[in-house]
């Protein structure tokens, strides 16, 4: 981890320093910082959707504060300053300190120019603070969802362009650094909504209670009819649904079903058929290559409840493997709506869909049994979490899952044409399924050889 | 029921548990006790091949654990909260386990029934999950869910811990009837003496994963018991 921090560091740093000297390479008539602002409202828009996913505040270390002599006060602030030390905050800064630094002294007046970043950073932390309530508190929530409404609105239906506003609210900060005042008031008054918040929550009956949760996804009896596999589906939908960790990493996968916008909205693509497999693998198998690349740990908080139970090793692998099977199903059907780029787009995305459904699934359900770091369920990942868990083998088994398909396809499209590529790929999803029970068992096999060493891992936190 | 030959576990070379031959025959209510780290939990494991054994087998019904996996039909086990299935209402949880057991539905509401009393209206139709139950209420789910389907072997560690007065009275009771009704085997571990000595015919004591004391239980086994961890 450690070390991957200080790669990302030293990656930032650089881009940082380089960023002045290719904007003027490129764009020689325009100021950097110009053009950089015309680009933050996008930035701040993922920025804003990603720390909804990944960020946290750690509120529950609090409790053994509560009862020492210290303000409550103090206990928030502490809190929330603690909070402001995260990824998501320090991205900016890692990256556009540098930048400042190289071009104050190529000629920029420093006054505007760190002032500027001065007016970006407190951004970023209003961006900060908005997560952490609309995380919290419903009402938030419902405040920025209304903000929005009312922004796109006026953008799309009256045409005022609020994102091009944005950057020229940039823009006049730069000019006239006075401005710098309006970001930086408004990050004050986020911070002291979330003091103000966090002191009317700190009772153990109030934000620190552990909620308790409606029960969803109770009527489950569908899946009755397909027995002890149909037993796990449904164990393995109620997981789903149920924890806060297994909903964040399937939303992601739904996100991969977009991913294929990115490609085929342009042209130079379109005559790339080895991206477009690419592209469209991901999109059928977004749900298989990021769930399903945690099973079995998936089921690492009772994993010993059900080593010592009457299961069948293989039907617990089949329940997973229908799972993922059915994902890309359900992900194809989803991904209908790309007939709009034509039927050769679809076409490529129904053979990348053959092969994940045939063999993807295997080759996934097999790094599996590689992969034995827990899963906490209910609780969010934080970001760079996936990083912690990262390790080599988990590196090398998506080779497999991404690098194989497209050597499928590469080999037989280079001699023979696009359509023998996609056969390729198809052939080989049909191939997966035929020897559906040879390779279950060789996956059963593996599974039930690590299954001490599984067990020892997942009881580590 | 269970045998036991030869058996230890090292860590790195330190023994924690070292058992040269033990017998438990059918239908007894077996009692281990122990200061923390003497064993118990570890032998536990070993016998439902959750770590392997450095030596020694453990058999159960002339099954050796480690080979084969037809033990598991008649063996249940609830040792700690790990064998509940957080995300899951106390239902769902035992409609899971009971179909991997073979039961119905409706066989499981019916046996389930007897147990009203024990759950005292804390466990049935809650509508939470596990995870948001108290510790003593998880125990009391998590005990009972190890009976589904009529095991002959049950392997209970701490089953007193966190549980209240009443229920603590109930479950000696409980696992009085069960053993005497249908034949059941009970493993059971506990700190606490004055139960394990009521409810356990024999109390194997385990000192720094050794067997130190293997005795029937007698009116005088509390008194024995008691000097022995007053020392």
């Amino acid at each position: 981890m450690g070390f991957l921090a200080l790669f990302f560091l030293a990656v930032f740093l650089f881009v940082g320093g380089g960023l002045f000297f290719v904007l003027r390479k490129i764009f020689p008539q325009q100021d950097p910082i110009s053009l950089i602002n015309k680009f933050l409202v996008y930035y701040y828009g993922v920025d804003l959707l990603i720390r909804y996913f990944f960020q946290t505040l750690p509120v529950t270390d609090v409790k053994v504060l509560l009862i020492q002599p210290i303000f409550k006060k103090t206990i928030i602030r502490g809190v929330s300053l603690r909070s402001i030390v995260s990824v998501f905050n320090f991205v900016p800064l890692i990256v556009l300190f540098p930048f400042c630094v190289v071009f104050s002294l190529e000629g920029g007046n420093p006054l505007s120019v760190w002032l500027w970043l001065f007016a970006v950073l407190c951004t970023s932390g209003i961006n900060h603070f908005t997560t952490f309530l609309v995380n919290k508190s419903r009402g938030f929530a419902m405040i920025l969802v209304f903000v929005l409404g009312v922004g796109i609105s006026l953008e799309k239906v009256f045409n005022i362009e609020l994102l091009y506003f944005f950057g020229q609210g940039f823009e006049a900060i730069y000019q006239n650094p006075t401005w710098a005042l309006a970001p930086f008031s408004l990050f004050v008054f986020s911070w002291k909504m979330t003091e103000r918040f966090l002191q009317k929550e700190l009772y153990l009956d109030k934000g620190l209670e552990i909620k308790k949760e409606r029960i969803i996804g109770s009527q489950l009896d569908f899946f009755d009819r397909w027995g002890i596999i149909g037993l796990f589906i449904k164990n393995d939908i109620r997981l789903i649904i149920r924890n806060v960790r297994a909903r964040q990493v399937v939303l992601m996968a739904s996100v991969f079903l977009f991913y294929g916008l990115i490609f085929f909205t342009q042209e130079i693509y379109l005559n790339q058929p080895v991206m477009m497999v690419f592209a469209g693998l991901f999109i059928t198998g977004g749900f298989m290559l990021t769930y399903g690349q945690y099973v079995p740990a998936w089921d690492s908080e009772y994993y010993s409840l059900l080593m010592c139970q009457n299961l069948s090793y293989k039907k617990y692998l089949n329940s997973k493997l229908y799972l993922m099977m059915f994902s890309v199903l359900l992900s194809l059907l989803f991904s209908l709506p790309y007939l709009y780029f034509g039927t050769k787009v679809m076409l490529v995305i129904l053979a990348g869909a053959v092969f994940n459904f045939g063999l993807g699934t295997f080759i996934t359900l097999f790094s599996g049994a590689f992969n034995s770091s827990p899963i906490k369920l209910n609780i969010k990942a934080k970001a760079f979490e996936n990083t912690q868990n990262f390790n080599f083998t988990q590196l090398l088994f998506t080779l497999p899952k991404l690098v194989l398909p497209l050597f499928v396809f590469y080999l037989p499209y280079r001699f023979m044409g696009l359509n023998a590529g996609l056969f390729g790929l198809v052939f080989s999803g049909f191939l997966g399924v035929a020897l559906k029970n040879q390779l279950l068992n060789t996956i059963e096999k593996i599974y039930k050889q690590k299954k001490h060493e599984t067990l020892s891992s997942f009881k580590k936190t | 029921m269970i045998s036991v030959q030869h058996l230890s576990k090292k860590y790195s070379g330190d023994i924690v548990l070292e058992i040269p031959n033990l017998e438990i025959p059918k239908g007894q209510r077996f009692g281990l006790v122990g200061n923390n780290g003497a064993g118990k939990t570890t032998f536990f494991n070993l016998a439902l091949d959750l770590i392997e054994a450095s030596t020694g087998t453990v058999f159960i019904n002339d099954i050796d654990v480690q080979k084969s996996e037809s033990w598991k039909p008649f063996t249940a086990a609830f040792i700690d909260e790990s064998y509940l299935i957080g995300y899951l209402t106390v239902e769902e949880y035992y409609y899971f386990l009971g179909n991997l057991r073979g039961q119905t539905k409706a066989q499981i509401d019916e046996w389930v029934e007897p147990f009203k009393p024990f759950f005292n209206d804390e466990i049935l139709n809650q509508k939470k999950y596990l995870r948001d139950f108290s510790k003593g209420n998880q125990k009391k789910a998590g005990i009972i869910g190890a009976l589904i389907g009529q095991p002959d072997l049950v392997f209970l560690d701490e089953p007193f811990a966190n549980l209240d007065p009443t229920t603590q009275i109930r479950l000696k009771n409980l696992i009085k009837d069960e053993a005497e009704k249908h034949g059941t085997t009970f493993s059971i571990s506990s700190h606490d003496l004055t139960h394990v000595t009521e409810v356990c015919s024999r109390i194997v004591l385990l000192e720094k994963g050794g067997v130190l004391k293997d005795i029937e239980t007698t009116p005088s086994t509390l008194k024995e018991l008691e000097s022995y961890f007053s020392n």
